[in-house]
């Protein structure tokens, strides 16, 4: 019951990442906390939400492009996450978050294809407006139902896998931590780069890493 | 302009939050563009079928322009239909503007209004605020900016019509823009700074947790997006490798 509940979230958020509003209700800051809400522990939750919103900091939904799923690959990340207790639990579930993230890509890549299937042609008989509002929304409802498919399949998947590798995880706590954010540094380092640079952003950029590091201090 | 009602634009509007509900390789936005358009549509030429059924395959083209500026598109399409222009102006007039609405909208809301929200929202996490504060405002402030750039577009683009363009460059939307990113390159900062030396941060770690970050920072900055993947490959792998020294020791 649990696991379709979830799958379920998941289709529900990665109908926002772009067939239906785009409120940001599928950004990995938002989908972990409620995934995390609907577990029963919103603070992990929001946790790897943080740290995949870190790594996915980079990618959105532009135009054609293929991107990683944030919404499916949160929701995955957190149920595998609260499935162990152990230090291993957040690393193991960024990675499969991670991965999940690439899968979503390339089923909303087949889907994007299945869609040129089913929309119609300017040339095609139309039935007065009935098919356009018809294909339109069957395709919506195809994204729902890959969602709810990416989802519950990453769900299993990746607390099976937590299962087997959180326990004997090597690492402690902080340590598991710091892995993680070291991997993220890499998109922070590439929204710099994206907003234009350190050679041009350096002052802001200087200003806020001071501001960062004395409020750190501070609280 | 006034075969439009109140109601038909509304409903216009609604509709815009579904328009990339059938995205394709093929048309793109096509089909959710001519979804939106059906109440406007019906309200302009209400009784004669063939008229609408010629407006609606014109809207049916391939079109891709951004979610959400995509209503500058809807209102000033909705506007020429209504004001009577002819199919070749009205074809001219989205292949016109579909460019400069994709790229105004990928640089304004994807690269500067996101990341700005993102980072503010994990700023806010890393200070220790509760959940719901967290989300709660990313939400807000974020849907406060997408909100008011739908219902500035539709307005626009009905108010102007084709000359919607010349609103669009008068909006100094690319200013907007830069600014936003200057506040989002500052608060990169305090998160990094926040990472490096807050709670649960790098520091507490040790030092060679805070120089594999920083090596990680500069190759991003460096590098830029070619480096994403790769390092999300590497991560997980790292990950892996970990877990399975883990499993066989």
């Amino acid at each position: 019951m649990e696991l379709a509940l979830i799958a379920l979230l998941g289709g529900g958020l990665a109908l926002d990442a772009t067939s239906v509003g785009q409120f940001m209700l599928s950004r990995p800051l938002v989908a972990g906390a409620l995934t995390g809400w609907m577990l029963g522990d919103p603070a992990l939750g929001l946790l790897i939400g943080t740290l995949l919103e870190l790594y996915l900091l980079v990618s959105f939904p532009s135009g054609g492009a293929q991107f990683p799923e944030g919404a499916t690959a949160t929701v995955v990340a957190v149920a595998t996450a609260s499935a162990s207790s152990t230090p291993g639990a957040v690393p193991v579930a960024i990675a499969v978050g991670l991965l999940w993230g690439q899968i979503g890509g390339f089923s909303i890549t087949a889907l994007r294809k299945a869609n040129g299937f089913i929309v119609p042609e300017p040339a095609d008989s139309l039935r007065g407006t009935e098919l356009i509002a018809a294909a339109h929304l069957a395709a919506v409802g195809l994204d729902f139902f890959r969602g709810v498919l990416i989802t519950g399949t990453g769900v299993a998947i990746g607390r099976m896998v937590v299962a087997r590798v959180g326990a004997p995880w090597p690492l402690g706590e902080r340590e598991s931590f710091a892995l993680v954010i070291a991997g993220a540094a890499v998109s922070v380092g590439i929204l710099l780069h994206d907003l234009g640079g350190f050679r041009k952003r350096r002052a802001l950029f200087v200003t806020g890493l001071a501001l960062g590091i004395v409020g750190a201090r501070l609280l | 302009m006034s075969a439009l009602s109140r109601r038909a634009i509304m409903s216009t509007f609604m509709r815009s939050f579904l328009v990339q509900g059938s995205w394709n390789y093929h048309t793109m936005l096509g089909t959710g563009f001519a979804f939106a358009m059906l109440p406007g549509l019906r309200r302009i030429f209400g009784a004669d079928a063939k008229a609408m059924d010629a407006s609606v395959r014109r809207q049916l083209d391939h079109f891709n322009a951004h979610p959400y500026l995509v209503n500058v598109a809807l209102g000033a399409v909705l506007r020429l239909e209504a004001d009577g222009a002819d199919a070749q102006t009205v074809r001219r007039f989205k292949t016109a503007v579909q460019g400069p609405l994709g790229g105004l909208g990928d640089s304004l809301v994807w690269a500067a209004w996101l990341p700005m929200v993102s980072m503010a929202g994990l700023a806010l996490w890393w200070i220790g605020l509760p959940v719901w504060v967290v989300v709660g405002l990313f939400l807000v402030l974020y849907n406060a900016g997408h909100l008011a750039l739908r219902v500035w577009g539709l307005r626009s683009g009905l108010r102007y019509g084709r000359d919607v363009a010349r609103t669009l460059r008068e909006a100094r939307l690319a200013q907007l823009g830069e600014r936003i990113k200057s506040i989002a390159s500052l608060l990169v900062g305090v998160i990094a700074g926040l990472v490096l030396a807050g709670r649960s941060g790098l520091s507490e770690a040790g030092l060679l947790w805070v120089v594999v970050a920083i090596v990680c920072f500069v190759l991003g900055l460096l590098v830029g997006h070619r480096i994403w993947r790769p390092a999300a490959i590497g991560t997980v792998c790292a990950i892996v490798l970990i877990a399975a020294w883990g499993v066989v020791r």
